[in-house]
């Protein structure tokens, strides 16, 4: 791509995030959100081929009828109520269109259809930016609009994406597809706590962000795209498969890594709040996406003894090392001694 | 006078089922026209009539211009028509739903409002253009960010369609 318009949508993605993020009226968030998603459609269909140009129709279909709905819900709450706060939502009607709308830009379930197949059919360094920085700017408004959405469907909407990420997972052999998914399953533990304490939501965003980011770069520097592909590509730079097999299972939630810190305070908050039945069938659903993200560590570990195959084989080739890969691996496998510290700081 | 406001309503919904239902962008257009004509006159009805002529001026004297050149460059020489008239059937049976909905669920009232003080005749400060003065004065951070992303799509729209047949709309 044109440098130059790299460089326009690029700073278009960082200028929508930042606006509707700091935002109190609906028609900037909205601006943002629509900044955003005009922004990363070039990014998605970069390539031209056929399956990135329907990612992109997919992607721009499903948030410009989401923006609409951000739209209109914050109308209809400006026309009964003569004001466009944001956090200041009061009209029933509005709080149910917002809550669909946020369903719908961040990929929970009913609203996911998009997610797998938008992330299939971008290149790696977009699907980072679908899954981190597009989620940042609902995420906000689902943060500043917590105390008035319905509870209910909050929570039915959160357990039910656990399950769908978790089950729909299971057969996938493409990678970006298992890492929607993963998404999907994780938005669900996000959402599930927000009614409850918002900050755990905050908690669970950045170090899903954290650990997603590590994935996906440490995946685009081996060029692994799908599971046979990984199996070979430890031969690239073995060090980096496993620390790609820490970084998976701390994806999944395992202690002493540092995903368990969220779902641990997000188990302790839920019984806290008498929801225990809830924060049972979620972990219980949170085991069917063990088991891909086992299967994926499995991959990406497995060492063959040097034997003769028909087909080429790569072999230690000459990689520059990457600071960014270092620090977020770090970052994303040992903070759970410091849980003391972040939940005081987030 | 209700009764117009809402026929300017219905005009509006089949102008949408018209783009949806094209066969072939002309008639697409058509429907986009009739939409757009039906939006304004909504709008001189609640009581804005400079926003409504803005609209008639850069949607339909701008945009569709540009659309219609752009379109007969690329014209076929037998295009499809509307043959099935069930989908006009369906636009008279949804429109005559709806209006039956309304009149019955006693809404009317708040569709047409008595014209207040400064949304009819000839004040010299009235809400609409305003409106759109104040955009220039203390709105000068939205009217930046929407000019932005005006500008921003015009990247992305060339960015999408450039490269001719090895390009994103390329014949697959």
């Amino acid at each position: 791509m044109n440098p130059q318009a790299k460089l326009i949508f690029a700073i278009s993605l960082l200028l929508g995030t930042t606006i509707t993020i700091s935002s109190n009226h609906w028609i900037m968030a909205w601006a943002g959100l629509e900044i955003n998603t005009l922004a990363i459609l070039p990014m998605i269909s970069k390539s031209h081929h056929p399956r990135a140009i329907e990612a992109a129709t997919k992607y721009f279909l499903v948030q410009a009828a989401a923006s609409t709905l951000v739209l209109f819900s914050g109308m209809t709450n400006a026309w009964h109520t003569g004001q466009w706060d944001i956090t200041q939502l009061t009209n029933p009607v509005s709080c149910l269109i917002l809550t669909s709308a946020i369903a719908m830009k961040l990929g929970l379930v009913p609203f996911h259809f998009w997610f797998p197949e938008v992330l299939q059919g971008s290149p790696l360094t977009t699907g980072l930016l679908l899954s981190t920085t597009m989620k940042l700017p609902p995420m906000t408004l689902l943060y500043m609009t917590s105390h008035s959405l319905n509870p209910t469907s909050l929570t039915i909407m959160a357990i039910l994406s656990v399950a769908t990420g978790g089950w729909m997972g299971l057969n996938q052999t493409q990678i970006r597809k298992i890492l929607a998914f993963s998404s999907i399953s994780h938005l669900g533990w996000m959402v599930i706590i927000i009614i409850y304490n918002p900050k755990l939501t905050l908690l669970n965003f950045y170090l899903y962000t954290l650990m997603t980011a590590t994935t996906f770069l440490t995946l685009n520097s081996m060029k692994a795209l799908k599971l046979s592909t990984l199996m070979t590509a430890w031969t690239k730079t073995p060090p980096l498969n496993a620390m790609l097999l820490l970084t998976l299972l701390s994806l999944a939630g395992l202690p002493p890594l540092t995903g368990f810190l969220p779902k641990w305070m997000i188990i302790q908050e839920l019984t806290k709040q008498d929801m225990a039945t809830a924060a049972t069938a979620m972990s219980l659903l949170s085991l069917l996406g063990l088991f891909f993200y086992l299967r994926l560590a499995y991959c990406t570990t497995i060492t063959l003894p040097p034997h003769t195959t028909n087909h080429m084989k790569l072999w230690h080739t000459k990689k520059p090392t990457s600071i960014m890969i270092a620090i977020l691996t770090t970052m994303s496998t040992a903070l759970l001694p410091a849980s003391p510290l972040i939940i005081t700081i987030i | 006078m209700m009764e117009f406001v809402l026929f300017l309503g219905l005009c509006f919904v089949l102008g949408g089922l018209a783009v949806a239902s094209n066969p072939s962008p002309y008639y697409g257009v058509l429907g986009l026209v009739v939409a757009a004509v039906a939006g304004c006159g909504w709008l001189v009805s609640l009581g804005v009539p400079f926003v409504s002529l803005v609209l008639v001026m850069v949607y339909l004297g701008g945009m569709l211009v540009v659309f219609v050149y752009s379109v007969s460059l690329a014209a076929e020489p037998y295009p499809e028509a509307w043959m099935s008239w069930g989908v006009i059937g369906y636009g008279f049976g949804m429109g005559l739903v709806v209006v039956v909905g309304i009149v019955v669920g006693g809404v009317l009232g708040l569709l047409v409002d008595v014209g207040t003080v400064n949304s009819v005749g000839l004040l010299s400060v009235r809400s609409d253009f305003s409106g759109v003065a104040m955009l220039y004065s203390e709105g000068v951070g939205l009217l930046l960010i929407g000019g932005w992303g005006l500008l921003l799509t015009l990247f992305v729209v060339l960015e999408l369609v450039r490269g001719l047949s090895r390009g994103a709309i390329r014949a697959v």
